[in-house]
């Protein structure tokens, strides 16, 4: 590997601003390097690498009643213990749990994962169903706060300007009295041809009557972008969670992935695993049993 | 800091570095002038001749080249060396005592049969180093979670996976009698 970056490794958000406003060239910052290395591997060349996985500014976790507050360079293994905070988040610790290897994971940061804005970013589902907003200091110093579809506008692209740094992203914790969450995947990061998916939901679950008050869904890696099952969700709104509200739910589920990416799920083998993926999330969102539709059970 | 002016970047050597790069390894102070893009395991094998570090992929997905950076296990070559400037990096040399034994979780690699080719065993007891400096008594459950990110095409994880669970159970004898 020859370079021609220069280095800097500034401590504080200050000397982040000051250092990026002086610099006329090209900027790249380095939280994790899970994604920046492999793409200097491969013949990326910006005029200046800024090290950001030291500063304390960008790593942390803040959390009232209203909302949770992660530090853009916070690794990922820091948030596999979120739910503990708050059910509401639970989705974005088991993204986290699932994430790459125990070595990714202390590296991997949530910003990186939105500035590379990957087709495969496990986080950006999750972050979107939560509602996101992420903090941006501009070059020129100033801010602004952006919702997840603002800034990752297709595969691999983001609406940031060179030099743009996450500093937080934001996460409301207001979809009703009791929102609860859950993620889980499919297929693995290398296998990009086949079946791959990820599936967050996020719902007000009122506990006494069992109903799912609101509901939102949201797919990854089926698309450029995660993309939102609007229909799915309106599906089920307002439901009571049974194994009629579980059916229904893997129906519009598969016929959403099917009209999403249309053959790819086609097979029954795939199909079941889209079903499983979804009876997995379920369980793990409201905590108990529930079966493949009538129709599906005992198909290989 | 005159790096800031982007003319420098004519008027200087390019791909260096004007201050060297300082990493404390194995307690040991190291330093270099180098590229910028310089990964850390290339600093470790190359500069610092360490070469117990090994690499397959350089992408992260064997976990041959893991090393612990302030006690956590990270893949080396994922991190640029200059990102570990101020960190206490160890490597597989650095696990032996001073007077060259071997650390429990090595004997215990070799007391069980986990070693075959052995290319794939520095990064592979690093990553259960870091687990074990984090969770000294961890499950099997959380020793496979532990090296999942480690490829070993030899043998089976069942010895790995025992050799790592003698060590644990070790630290389950009160430390105080
Ligand atoms: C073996 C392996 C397994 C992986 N597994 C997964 C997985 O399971 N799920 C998944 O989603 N991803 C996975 N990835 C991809 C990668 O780890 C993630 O995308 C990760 O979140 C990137 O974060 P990072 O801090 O390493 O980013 P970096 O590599 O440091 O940066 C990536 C990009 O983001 C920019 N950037 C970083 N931080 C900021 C910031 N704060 N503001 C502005 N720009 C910024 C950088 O300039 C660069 O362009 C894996 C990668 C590897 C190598
Ligand atoms: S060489 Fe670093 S993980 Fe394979
Ligand atoms: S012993 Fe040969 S790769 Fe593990």
């Amino acid at each position: 590997m020859t370079g021609i970056a220069r280095t800097a490794s500034p401590e504080t958000i200050g000397e982040t601003s000051a250092i990026v406003a002086g610099f006329t060239g090209s900027i790249a910052y380095i939280a994790g390097g899970t994604d920046l290395i492999i793409a200097l591997e491969q013949g990326f060349r910006p005029d200046m690498i800024v090290d950001i996985s030291r500063m304390e500014a960008l790593n942390f976790v803040e959390i009232n009643f209203k909302h949770v507050r992660i530090g853009a360079a916070t690794p990922v293994s820091a948030l596999t213990k979120l739910n503990e905070l708050h059910k509401g988040i639970a989705a974005l610790s088991q993204a986290a749990e699932q994430f790459g290897s125990a070595q990714i994971r202390n590296r991997a940061t949530l910003g990186g994962n939105i500035a590379s804005a990957k087709p495969a970013g496990d986080l950006l589902p999750v972050l979107m169903c939560l509602d996101c907003h992420i903090e941006v200091l501009c070059r020129d110093g100033s801010t602004k706060k952006l919702a997840l579809d603002e800034v990752v506008t297709d595969s691999g692209t983001t609406s940031l300007d060179n030099g743009d740094l996450i500093t937080a992203i934001n996460l409301p914790l207001q979809l009703g009295d009791n929102p609860i969450s859950a993620f889980g995947k499919i297929g693995r990061r290398r296998e990009l041809t086949i079946a791959r998916l990820n599936l967050t939901v996020l719902a007000d679950y009122q506990t006494e009557t069992s109903l799912a008050r609101d509901i939102r869904i949201v797919a990854g890696a089926i698309g450029p972008v995660p993309l939102r099952l609007k229909c799915v969700e309106q599906e089920l709104r307002g439901r009571k969670v049974d194994q009629t509200f579980a059916d229904d739910f893997l129906g519009a589920l598969t016929g959403a992935v099917d009209a999403a990416i249309p053959g790819r799920y086609s097979q029954t083998y795939k199909r079941q695993a889209v079903m499983g993926l979804g009876l997995d999330v379920l369980q793990s969102l409201f905590g108990r049993e529930f079966s493949l539709p009538a129709c599906l059970r005992g198909m290989t | 800091m005159n790096f800031l002016k982007q003319d420098n970047l004519l008027i200087t050597e390019p791909a260096l570095k004007q201050e060297p790069i300082v990493l404390q390894i194995n307690g040991v102070e190291y330093r270099d002038y180098t590229t910028a893009t310089k990964t850390l395991s290339q600093f470790l094998r190359e500069t610092a001749g360490l070469t117990g570090v090994k690499t397959g992929c350089n992408e992260g997905e064997c976990g041959a080249c893991t090393v612990l950076v302030d006690n956590k296990p990270v893949n080396s070559c994922l991190i640029l060396a200059f990102q570990a400037e101020g960190r206490q990096i160890i490597t597989i040399e650095g696990l032996l005592g001073a007077d060259g034994t071997l650390s429990p979780l090595q004997q215990a690699f070799l007391d069980y049969g986990a070693v075959q080719c052995g290319y794939c065993t520095p990064g592979m007891i690093l990553a259960a180093e870091g687990l074990l400096r984090e969770i000294p008594n961890p499950d099997d459950r959380e020793i496979r979670r532990a090296l999942a990110g480690n490829i070993c095409r030899c043998s089976g994880f069942l010895n790995i996976i025992k050799a790592v669970k003698s060590v644990a159970s070790q630290t389950d004898t009160p430390v105080v009698a």
